[in-house]
């Protein structure tokens, strides 16, 4: 039974910590992978479905802080949950600065689990939803002609159809032509959300 | 006989005479004078022969002498003659002696004469003088001898009591002399004693004579305190004596006690400020089973809440639970074995299980470090005669030690080995870390030397006197290529001998 595809990583070094939340994720529904170790998760990092990591802050070998500054140096964006004992606090600060979506100190009750594992993956389902965005947008930019492509430039820069003519020694009324083909193929409906979809994709001019 | 052979008889004699002989008339005047005489007088011959023999005695005898004669001659009264007495002599250079003097009377050619023999009586009065000396001073040492002194013959009845045995004891030495000395002492040495005694003379083995051991005494009152016992014996004028110095040992033994219970109270200390620093390791030690029941629990509650939930898995999952409680309170149970106070105590255990033990206490937190510690323990499984937990806390602290020596380096590893050699068992541990400094090595066991920032330096010195007090010995040597191996050795309970009773 599994509320979503969503696979919920696990890693930590004692086994009984690992196979006991692995068992209470899969309670609520979750699918969950163990590891025993963050060299044995990266390996499998770059290839990973769609979920989050939970985990142990306190590890030998790799720490949890290591393991997530090498899935970041690594262009990994999984959200991460650490798990801290007793004492650890300060790192799961440290963790959070660098990023982790949450921390939650051992022994924790299940809600406390089952809500951070929650949000992390509402926040990967998010940047999974913004990344099929981004790339949904991009491939109307390649989907424009080249003069096309041009007219969207000038118009996220803010110019006016008749300078946009000027600029491109082109009529205002082919201007008008292209910017509506534009309009279309990006599906904007407004010039401000044109501007936003250039800006997300990064493709504003000098 | 011949009249000239008796002559030169008693010329002989004379003249051999160890004791001086004088003969005089009854003038006083000396008729004859013996070579012995020569030499206790310093006179020679010539010298003396027809001068007054008053001449030989120092006043008021030489100004009175010639009265005595008179007075005999006259009275009859024999104050001397016959009777002998010790007299002073007087000698050539004016010195004083003792001499002893016995006077005989006699006629030559019919006339009254009268022999003397004299006998230096210097060194056997000097004699008596150094024996009177040495009594008083032997007397006075008993008399003032913290130590009791009690003679007895050999019945056992006491024949002499000094005043420092009437202190310890409480009985006054006209109570006990001539009592069975066996009344000192508390059963069953109190019926047994008269049946050592007549062991020791019928076969002669000495079984405390010239040995001494620590015994138990009775006083009058009833107490019993713990002596030190030393027995002498006397032979004498055919009678045997045994002379026993008694030494109070309450004193001794409290300050002994005391000191026993400071030092138990420093390794507790010592041993509460190790399980301090280990804390934070030992709290997520604990935490992981915790965390591990709490999170088989929940699930299982939230199993059982679905319709239909799966017993099968339950029961899995309850037995995870308690398998995970048992881990916990394993941890614990290490632990307050460790922290209670407890009594030293010294019991037979098994050294292979007393090591690995401390060793898993050991490991917590290691496995954070990236530290591999491992075990070589003694196959043949030796029994050694030790304070567990004391012992343990040896091993803790040194495997602590070479975990932390190893935690920044290369080569991670620590090796904890048992064994036996020379007829002691044997425990060591066994880093590659950085190994000693020249500077520390000189002192490492003394206390307040540290090389941690945040150490005491108490943890190795005190391990030595664990170790000592147990009768083994630690120390540490150089490893030929990295770090350093500490040893200690135990006591085999198999080689404890005869208790000495």
């Amino acid at each position: 039974m599994t509320v979503d595809d969503a696979t919920v990583f696990v890693i930590d070094d004692d086994e009984a910590v690992r196979d006991s939340v692995s068992l209470l994720l899969e309670s609520a529904g979750y699918r969950v992978r163990t590891y025993e170790s963050g060299r044995l998760f990266l390996e499998e990092a770059a290839s990973l479905p769609f979920g989050c990591a939970v985990i142990d802050v306190r590890m030998p070998d790799i720490d949890g802080l290591e393991l997530q500054d090498a899935l970041r140096a690594r262009g990994i964006d999984i959200p991460i949950v650490i798990m801290t004992g007793h004492g650890d606090v300060p790192m799961a600060v440290r963790a959070m600065r660098a990023g982790a979506v949450d921390f939650v100190e051992k022994p924790f009750a299940d809600h406390v689990i089952l809500d951070s594992v929650k949000r992390a993956l509402a926040l990967a389902r998010e940047r999974q939803r913004q990344a099929a965005q981004l790339a949904a947008i991009r491939c109307r930019v390649e989907a424009l002609t080249p003069r096309e492509r041009e007219v969207m430039d000038q118009l996220v820069l803010g110019h006016p159809n008749k300078v946009i003519a000027a600029r491109l020694n082109i009529s205002p009324r082919t201007v008008e032509i292209h910017r509506a083909r534009v309009m279309e193929k990006m599906q904007a409906r407004s010039l401000s959300e044109l501007v936003r979809m250039a800006l997300a994709i990064g493709v504003v001019p000098e | 006989m011949p009249s000239d052979q008796t002559d030169s008889r008693l010329r002989a004699i004379i003249e051999t005479s160890v004791d001086g002989i004088v003969i005089i008339d009854t003038k006083g005047l000396i008729r004859l004078y013996n070579p012995a005489c020569e030499r206790l007088f310093g006179y020679a011959v010539h010298e003396v022969l027809g001068r007054n023999v008053s001449m030989l005695m120092p006043e008021p005898y030489c100004s009175e002498h010639d009265g005595y004669i008179r007075r005999y001659l006259h009275t009859g009264e024999k104050r001397m003659i016959g009777i002998g007495r010790e007299v002073p002599g007087r000698r050539k250079d004016g010195t004083v002696f003792p001499m002893h003097l016995s006077v005989g009377e006699g006629e030559e050619n019919g006339e009254r004469i009268f022999v003397g023999i004299v006998r230096d009586l210097t060194s056997q009065r000097e004699m008596n003088t150094a024996l009177q000396q040495r009594e008083a001073h032997l007397r006075s040492i008993i008399e003032t001898a913290p130590d009791a002194l009690i003679v007895i013959d050999e019945r056992g009845l006491i024949d002499s009591f000094s005043p420092a045995a009437e202190r310890l004891f409480g009985y006054s030495a006209a109570e006990v002399l001539g009592r069975n000395v066996s009344m000192l002492m508390p059963s069953p040495h109190r019926e047994l004693h008269d049946s050592y005694i007549r062991r020791y003379l019928e076969t002669g083995e000495k079984r405390i004579i010239g040995i001494g051991r620590v015994v138990v005494g009775l006083r009058k009152d009833g107490t019993t305190f713990p002596m030190e016992l030393a027995v002498g014996e006397v032979n004498s004028a055919g009678r045997r004596q045994f002379t026993g110095f008694v030494r109070d040992l309450t004193e001794h033994q409290k300050s002994q006690k005391r000191l026993q219970e400071l030092q138990n109270e420093l390794i507790h200390v010592a041993r509460l400020s190790e399980l301090g620093q280990m804390a934070s390791a030992l709290a997520h030690e604990l935490n992981q089973p915790l965390t591990a029941i709490s999170n088989y629990l929940q699930a299982g509650r939230r199993i059982m809440s679905m319709s239909g939930g799966d017993v099968a898995k339950l029961s899995e999952i309850m037995e995870k639970a308690t398998v995970q409680s048992n881990r916990a309170g394993q941890i614990i149970r290490r632990l307050r074995q460790f922290v209670e106070k407890g009594e030293s105590e010294r019991h037979v255990e098994n050294l292979n299980k007393v090591v690995e033990e401390a060793t898993a206490l050991a490991l917590v937190g290691a496995k954070e470090l990236g530290v591999k510690p491992s075990l070589e323990l003694d196959p043949s499984y030796r029994r050694v005669l030790i304070d567990k937990i004391q012992v343990q806390q040896v091993v803790l602290n040194l495997v602590r030690n070479a975990i932390e020596a190893v935690a920044t380096c290369e080569r991670r590893e620590v090796v904890v080995i048992t064994g036996v050699e020379d007829g002691m068992a044997i425990v060591r541990v066994r880093d590659t870390g950085p190994g000693l400094a020249k500077e520390v090595q000189d002192n490492l066991f003394q206390p307040f030397v540290t090389t941690k920032p945040k150490g005491m330096g108490l943890g190795l010195s005190i391990c030595r006197s664990i170790v000592e007090a147990q009768g083994g010995r630690l120390w540490a040597t150089p490893n030929p290529d990295h770090g350093v191996t500490f040893s200690f050795t135990l006591p085999l309970a198999e080689k404890e001998g005869d208790d000495g009773g």
